[in-house]
């Protein structure tokens, strides 16, 4: 079970040793790929976001960093013509969460991989995978699971259907919680709602992915998917023989949370019953054409406060404190 | 490690248990009788947790317990970050705006200061959203039918089933919010990481419990 942590955690020595130990070998990991670290300002001064610690820097507002995503892509789109391909980041974000009693200070570490000439996106994402599949390791957990989702199996069709933004964002909070009768509840008698029903029945019936993978084929938008279907079809297939010992491999369909960021494959990281993903990250297509690049990207991020957490209240997950 | 099921006390958890007796769920008679509030069942490595309904969610979001039986009034109010896994249909009823007999919505809406008595402050704060009305909410846990009679609130957003304890009271519903009914949920975690132990506990729990 979740301790009950201080919104801004002071790290004593066995912790402040454990971190400084996950983030040195997490990132002579990400170096041995290829990736080399930058380091954004800790203070984002566009647009800060609701969930951020917010405060005044004489008439400005400002916020502290809230996310390394966010504020490496700005930093990016402002200093650099072409992107440098492979970064990495470690350090602190701060962002208030939906439970209240989660930390708001966050130890991060993370990587991004941006192209700029249309690189074999496909390629790409099996790359974070596959590092993303050695975390575990890395971190001194016995196990893992490593949910593969899609981002686009509920954007398309969900663009296809041109769904008033509220009724999509009600649709999405419903599948979010795998609640197909809530679905059903905000779609009511809307044109779309026989198909989009179809379609998340499909999404949720399978907790473990496979079948309902298959079961695509008889979606409504099955047409649409089919890109889509084929891309996940060959990742399992490719991803299974690599998958170290102790980490299982799944499918989750209905993984919808950050839909409005996640352009493509998703990626999660979890060890067995613990009640928040470890690390989570995905393909974002979309982020650095908003801030006027024509660039593709894709990365994930590790949780090391959670970890810290879960070194704490669940040991034996570990094979080494 | 022993699966924890969590269940409610009160008019939901009366509901349910009956309903669960002979199965692979059926709770433990003598230790319900021995008012110990962690119960075995009758799967081995299956326990149930005998909780009050507005902290429920809270073992089940937190991980202790991987499932859970709760109203969606609840779910509405508190918003946890859980998964919903079912509608189990019974446990209905209205989340319904009253008054005291004779005053009419009408009424309510025309008063420059009107003031609401409820537990439900989400729920009736959306519903004044909507309806394009502000009023004064007065947050009360119980016995709120008493709120309008003493003069405390110029009306009540409240569970209404049978609408008994509503008339005991001078009071009647004159709009309805919405419709509650008992919910399954599941902890996220266990249930996206280990859906091989929870998602057939999740069946029985369903086949067992969904009003046909």
């Amino acid at each position: 079970m979740p301790t009950h942590t201080p919104h801004f955690p002071d790290l004593l020595f066995p912790a402040s040793k454990r971190l400084r130990r996950w983030e040195a070998a997490f990132m002579e990991l990400l170096e041995s790929h290829g990736y080399q670290e930058l380091r954004p300002s800790l203070v984002l001064r566009e647009s800060p976001e609701e969930r951020a610690v917010r405060f005044f820097d004489g008439e400005d507002l400002v916020a502290l960093r809230w996310d390394f995503t966010t504020a490496l892509a700005r930093m990016l789109a402002r200093r650099f013509p072409e992107p440098p391909p492979r970064i990495s980041y470690a350090g602190s974000v701060f962002r208030r969460a939906s439970q209240p009693w989660e930390p708001v200070e966050h130890s991060e570490v993370g990587c991004e991989h941006i192209c700029a000439h249309g690189e074999n996106s496909h390629q790409v994402d099996i790359e974070l995978a596959r590092m993303l599949m050695a975390v575990p390791a890395v971190m001194g957990l016995k196990g893992g699971i490593l949910a593969l989702g899609h981002a686009a199996l509920l954007r398309r069709p969900l663009e296809a259907e041109q769904l008033p933004k509220a009724l999509a964002d009600r649709l999405v909070w419903a599948l979010d919680r795998r609640a197909q009768h809530r679905a059903a509840e905000a779609m009511g008698d809307h044109p779309a709602a026989k198909r989009l029903l179809a379609h998340t029945e499909i999404l949720l019936a399978d907790p473990e992915g496979e079948v309902g993978l298959a079961a695509l084929e008889s979606s409504p938008y099955a047409g649409l998917l089919e890109e889509e279907r084929a891309h996940l079809q060959v990742t399992l297939g490719t991803l299974r023989p690599m998958l170290p010992e102790g980490l299982a491999l799944r499918l989750d369909l209905a993984d919808v949370k950050g839909l409005d960021f996640y352009t493509g494959p998703t990626l999660r990281l979890w060890a067995p019953g613990v009640q928040q993903e470890l690390a989570a990250g995905g393909r974002y297509d979309g982020l650095f054409p908003e801030l006027g690049r024509p660039w593709t990207a894709a990365g994930f991020c590790v949780r090391l406060t959670r970890l810290l957490d879960l070194s704490e209240t669940r040991p034996e997950l570990f094979s080494e404190n | 490690m022993s699966i924890l099921i969590a269940l409610p006390k009160g008019r939901i958890g009366d509901d349910l248990l009956p309903k669960l007796a002979g199965g692979p769920l059926a709770l433990d008679e003598k230790a319900i009788k021995s008012r110990v509030l962690r119960i075995p069942t009758a799967t081995p490595g299956v326990e149930a947790l005998l909780l009050k309904g507005a902290d429920l969610p809270r073992y089940v979001a937190g991980g202790v317990a991987a499932l859970g039986i709760v109203g969606s009034d609840t779910l509405d109010e508190l918003d946890p970050e859980l998964l919903e896994l079912a509608d189990l249909k019974f446990g209905a009823c209205r989340l319904s705006l009253c008054a005291v007999e004779g005053v009419e919505l009408e009424a309510l809406r025309r008063k420059p200061h009107l003031r609401l008595a409820t537990k439900f402050v989400k729920a009736t704060q959306a519903w004044l959203e909507a309806e394009d009305l502000t009023a004064e909410l007065v947050p009360l846990q119980s016995s709120v039918e008493l709120a309008p009679i003493l003069g405390l609130a110029d009306g009540i957003v409240d569970l209404v089933q049978t609408g008994g304890t509503l008339r005991a009271h001078g009071l009647k519903e004159i709009a309805i919010l919405g419709r509650t009914s008992a919910r399954l949920v599941a902890s996220r975690g266990a249930y996206l990481s280990q859906p091989e132990r929870i998602a057939p506990l999740a069946k029985v729990l369903i086949e067992a419990l969904t009003e046909k």
